[in-house]
């Protein structure tokens, strides 16, 4: 029945070129777009564990912004004073509080804008993954500067080589260059705490304090106590998590209302060529019926058209979304809140699975009408037609 | 080669009683066969005349279960026909009537053996043995590779045979087969007919060729839908052993 059903598509190449090509559009945009929502939401998920935070004091404002931009490296309109971290070093219940001090130094001339981090030493102890490519994993004086895999290509600098800002007046010696990490610490530039508040001019001044709990359980009683400090707010990771994939979902929504669309495409496609393949082949398929074909053969035969048709189209689709993908990644992640840096198109076997399942209700879906229309063919018109 | 599968090798083949067939066109009911008694015995060839829209496509359309009738009997091999469901017709075409049409009605993207293979295909069965001893018979065995555009007009008809044959029907439904041929080719048509028929094949044959009609046993004659005459044809030539 296959062998028929694929020599009766072959009739009319070109037509069948056309109808793959529209199978193989919509997939390759569903699972581009499927495959960008499950790497934005993995790539979110890392960049969350891998802070290894449970808690994020900011200053007083939208908390999700402030935390989202500390997370990506951003800079604030406002900070914390030194002496918040005091209180939360004095809580019992924290483990590790790390301050930090963003800030960005705009690069006019080379159309870019730098962002500087200041740590001090207790960020050692939430970034464990944190592997030098070369050089010290630690300032060893104050004008010491470590620099993410992207921001060491672009300055071109190695471990020992002198990094001269103008814009902060300053000259750092690189410690070292941290491995490529696929999070945004790639593209940032970090120094130690004291320096960037004396260079930022933000003497006792803090963009944010990351914390991490000796007892995640603790959690609820400490966000309470915290809250309590003048000038700053708390948000969980959890909390974070939460209103970044709600505001990925209408993203997302947006986003497969377009794929439905281009499958909805696809599937009327399908449907066209293979109403019109049943309507030019009546004769023939009143034959079949005549020598013996029964209703149930006629809607097989139809339906393996239609199956052939969605199995070409889709393993175009998926090696189009493999090969433009990337492309299609690029053009969306703009638009995508807080995006994780590295690559987000996930393709894996469980979203190919699903599309090919998808692709098989789709060609049955096609298939009704016409595999209707052909078993309703009576076989007396076998005999009154060429 | 006798495909007769009657237990009863003397009952008819083919009992009509009151046979009728109406269409409706438009606002009107048209009787395209009315009340068509006859009956066709193993081994017979008989032939259905009559001018064109007399009704003989009709009755053969009935004959080879492709339509019901809208009243009357019909029993092919002993069983009554008249009002099986479509699978039972299908069934019933597909392992005990055999077609061949004017336009031999090939496909035209299956070999020569492919499309005589098709109504074992569509029973679930596989005889390659089979489809090599009727594309021998029909002398079409170097062309069983061939597509049909390749095959001239007699060729393509001894390729719808072959297929028609295929399933061993008790009987075979010609509908003007020698109409798209010329008369050399027609010959050699009708003379494979008379093969099959002294081979014991039930023929029953719509035609307006003269010589096609004096070569069966039997002439049915129907006008205006109603069968006016059964008339004994010329006795079938003798034939060699085969």
């Amino acid at each position: 029945m296959l062998r028929l059903a694929l020599r009766n598509l072959l009739r009319r190449p070109l037509r069948l070129a056309l109808t793959i090509c529209g199978v193989a559009l919509g997939t390759a945009v569903w699972m581009t777009l499927a495959g960008l929502g499950d790497g934005y939401r993995a790539g979110l998920r890392t960049e969350l564990d891998r802070a290894g935070v449970q808690l994020m004091l900011v200053p007083l404002g939208c908390p999700y912004d402030a935390a989202a931009r500390v997370l990506k490296g951003r800079t604030l309109e406002t900070s914390l004073p030194a002496s918040a971290l005091d209180a939360v070093r004095s809580d019992p219940a924290v483990a590790v509080a790390a301050p930090m001090l963003i800030a960005a130094v705009p690069r006019p001339e080379e159309n870019r804008t730098d962002l500087w981090v200041g740590l001090d030493e207790a960020s050692r102890h939430l970034k464990p993954w944190w592997h030098m490519t070369a050089g010290r994993d630690w300032f060893s004086a104050t004008n010491g500067a470590i620099l993410g895999s992207e921001a060491a290509l672009i300055e071109l600098r190695a471990p020992g080589d002198a990094l001269h800002s103008p814009e902060l007046r300053q000259t750092f010696r690189v410690e070292g260059v941290l491995e490529r990490s696929g999070t945004s610490d790639d593209s940032l530039f970090f120094i130690p705490l004291r320096t960037a508040q004396r260079l930022f001019a933000q003497d006792d001044r803090l963009t944010a304090i990351a914390i991490r709990l000796k007892d995640p359980a603790e959690l609820r009683a400490v966000v309470q106590r915290l809250q309590q400090i003048p000038g700053a707010q708390v948000v969980t990771m959890t909390e974070m998590m939460g209103t970044f994939l709600r505001l990925l979902g209408t993203v997302r929504t947006l986003l497969m209302a377009l794929a439905i669309v281009a499958c909805a495409v696809g599937i009327l496609g399908v449907l066209n060529t293979l109403l019109a393949a049943v309507v030019e082949r009546t004769p023939e398929l009143c034959l079949l019926r005549a020598v013996g074909a029964s209703r149930t053969q006629m809607v097989f035969l139809v339906a393996s058209e239609s199956l052939l048709l969605a199995v070409a189209g889709t393993a175009a689709g998926v090696g189009i979304a493999g090969v433009g993908g990337h492309a299609i990644e690029s053009l969306v992640k703009p638009f995508l809140p807080l995006a994780p840096t590295g690559t987000l198109l996930q393709l894996g076997p469980d979203r190919m699975t699903q599309c090919a399942l998808a692709a098989v209700l789709g060609a049955l879906v096609a298939a009704a009408y016409p595999a209707w229309c052909a078993a309703r063919l009576p076989p007396a018109l076998a005999a009154k037609t060429e | 080669m006798n495909p007769s599968k009657s237990s009863q090798p003397s009952a008819p083949v083919v009992i009509a009683r009151g046979l009728s067939k109406s269409y409706p066109r438009g606002s009107v009911t048209v009787a395209a066969l009315r009340n068509a008694s006859f009956e066709v015995g193993p081994s017979e060839f008989v032939a259905i005349v009559g001018p064109s829209g007399s009704g003989k496509s009709t009755l053969l359309n009935l004959l080879g279960c492709m339509d019901a009738p809208t009243s009357g009997t019909l029993q092919l091999d002993g069983q009554d026909v008249s009002q099986l469901a479509d699978s039972g017709r299908t069934r019933l075409r597909r392992d005990r009537l055999g077609f061949v049409f004017q336009h031999f009605g090939l496909v035209p993207t299956l070999s020569v053996a492919e499309n005589v293979a098709l109504p074992a295909f569509f029973a679930r069965r596989s005889d390659p043995k089979r489809v090599d001893e009727l594309l021998e018979r029909v002398g079409l065995s170097s062309r069983r590779h061939h597509r049909p555009h390749e095959l001239s007009g007699g060729e393509m008809q001894r390729a719808a045979i072959a297929r028609a044959l295929m399933n061993r029907p008790i009987l075979l439904l010609a509908d003007e087969p020698t109409g798209n041929l010329d008369s050399q080719t027609g010959s050699s048509i009708l003379e494979l007919f008379r093969e099959l028929n002294a081979d014991g094949l039930t023929l029953i044959v719509v035609t307006h060729n003269p010589s096609l009609a004096s070569a069966a046993g039997r002439r049915l004659e129907i006008q205006d839908g109603v069968l006016i005459s059964s008339t004994p044809g010329s006795p079938p030539k003798p034939h060699g052993p085969r």
